[in-house]
């Protein structure tokens, strides 16, 4: 192998060379907060863009903006080059700061993982889940694609929730979308996306089935319970996997649906209790044994 | 089996916490999620590992609306994942981000998971990528006697590899040849002292090499 070739700084290979720590060991759970404190009531989640339905791409938003930090670190005059030394700079101001305030959390963090939370989000920019939810590195396992959606089929969210659940054995997954979600605007329009299409395939499925409903709510409403269906549906997926299944039935496992509200920051909570007569239905149909 | 009430109460407070968390961008900044509610301009797609430890934002120092994120076991790009392509289509076609970063980290329990002779089921497909690099880089990886160190190149590989793949889309290398963005770049999280290590990728030349035979040029 030519390791010029990959060109990797040799400095960073002598530094691999040291000892680390035994990975394998998963003790020491983080300290999680343990206050028992009341879910907020719905909040407004119709916050989209307005002009979501009349860009000329069907994916986003045409007014795009520049993000709320730049506005005061003068970023705009910055090269792009100088934007991405800027995210390893930062990095290594957070790494001292999170060393000062949490002095035992790197030493923690080095001997394992050991997260209650499986976070399936949308890999927009601006629902960033550990932030959001003011957790912690260590407390949330993370898959995020495009939409939020949970295909059957699908090897990279399959093989992520089989770990947490089985491996890790998290004790909640969060299904969660967002406002003003440009996957859905795309599944909501019928422009040809290319590789994106089978992608979106489910988002389309979804809206089939709930075509009358989502016709008769204006466009923006509309996207909004599209977002809300399809956290439903990414929820059914789940629940319809063997290894979940088990864990639900075995140890309390809870699948949850939530809405993240773009413009106000908030997350809600859906209710989607299922009835006896649908748990026992999927049971049938989807439990397996060994 | 019911969830004991200590997991619930984990569960519910971080509502509280979000809400707080909400509150405080607010309080820096009023405007802050109205203008985030008017559409994202991310300079960044980050794809990284679905380890809880290693938050693309908090690692990144960067806030809501800076960094498209993709994250799934290892840090992976498999050519037919059609999750991960779609990510990066949108990310280079629709958000014409500027750079996407690979992040790998030392003590990842998939690459881990990838070294260690045992059936995995519904996990072994997906880990069989990271044997795949190992194979293209068994000489090297033979050649390193202690373990540890072993393991710790395998990481730094997979991110490599990870890059190579990414910059075999045609949505990259059409994007590149346009607009001279984006550039693909491939980095390390350590835990130890939560410090990102720069493998320093070098664009161009992999770019050049990738090109040779996977070239797609817009028609």
């Amino acid at each position: 192998m030519n390791v010029a070739r990959l060109a990797v700084r040799p400095s960073v290979l002598a530094r691999r060379a040291e000892g680390t720590p035994n990975v394998a060991s998963r003790q020491q759970p983080l300290k999680s907060p343990s206050r028992f404190l009341q879910l907020p009531h719905g909040s407004p989640v119709a916050d989209c863009c307005p002009r979501f339905f009349s860009t000329s791409s069907a994916l986003c938003c045409e007014n795009r903006r520049t993000p709320a930090s730049a506005d005061t670190s003068g970023t705009k005059t910055e090269t792009s080059q100088d934007r991405y030394s800027t995210a390893l700079r930062l990095n290594k101001e957070w790494a001292a700061q999170t060393a000062k305030e949490h002095p035992d959390l790197f030493p923690t963090l080095a001997n394992g993982q050991q997260p209650q939370i499986l976070w399936l989000g949308c890999s927009d920019s601006r629902c960033p889940e550990t932030s959001l939810l003011g957790l912690k590195p260590g407390d949330v396992f993370v898959h995020r694609n495009i939409a939020n959606i949970m295909h059957p089929g699908d090897l990279s969210s399959g093989a992520v929730i089989e770990f947490a659940v089985q491996h890790l054995r998290v004790q909640h997954v969060v299904v969660c979308g967002h406002t003003s979600c440009g996957g859905v605007a795309a599944a909501m329009g019928n422009k040809q996306l290319g590789i994106l299409d089978p992608w979106l395939l489910p988002l389309r499925q979804v809206r089939q089935r709930n075509l009358s409903l989502l016709q008769s709510l204006p466009p923006e409403e509309a996207a909004t319970k599209l977002v809300e269906l399809n956290v439903r549906e990414g929820m059914d997926v789940v629940k319809q996997k063997g290894v979940v299944l088990n864990a639900i039935l075995e140890r309390g496992l809870q699948v949850h649906g939530l809405i993240y509200d773009v413009g106000s920051g908030v997350l809600r909570e859906l209710d989607t209790e299922d009835s006896e007569e649908a748990i026992k239905a999927r049971l049938t149909a989807f439990a397996t044994e060994a | 089996m019911a969830s004991d009430s200590s997991d619930m109460e984990h569960y519910f407070s971080i509502f509280k916490n979000n809400k707080e968390w909400a509150l405080s961008k607010r309080k820096a900044d009023p405007a802050f999620f109205e203008k985030l509610a008017s559409g994202q301009a991310p300079n960044y797609l980050y794809i990284g590992c679905a380890d809880s430890r290693v938050p693309a934002n908090e690692i990144m120092g960067l806030e809501a609306g800076e960094v498209f994120v993709h994250r799934n076991i290892a840090n992976l790009v498999p050519n037919v994942d059609l999750n991960v392509m779609s990510v990066i289509n949108y990310a280079v076609r629709h958000l014409h981000v500027k750079h996407i970063i690979v992040c790998g980290h030392y003590n990842c329990g998939g690459v881990k998971a990838a070294l260690t002779p045992a059936d995995l089921g519904l996990l072994n497909p997906w880990l069989r990528n990271i044997r795949d690099v190992y194979r293209l880089h068994e000489k090297e990886l033979d050649q390193i006697a202690d373990a540890d160190a072993r393991y710790n190149r395998l990481i730094e590989l997979n991110v490599v590899e990870s890059c190579r793949n990414v910059i075999k889309t045609a949505a990259v290398q059409q994007s590149y040849e346009a607009n001279g963005f984006p550039i693909v770049h491939g980095w390390v999280f350590d835990l130890r002292d939560g410090l990102l290590r720069d493998l320093q990728v070098d664009f161009k030349t992999v770019l050049a090499d990738v090109k040779k035979i996977y070239s797609l040029p817009k028609e």
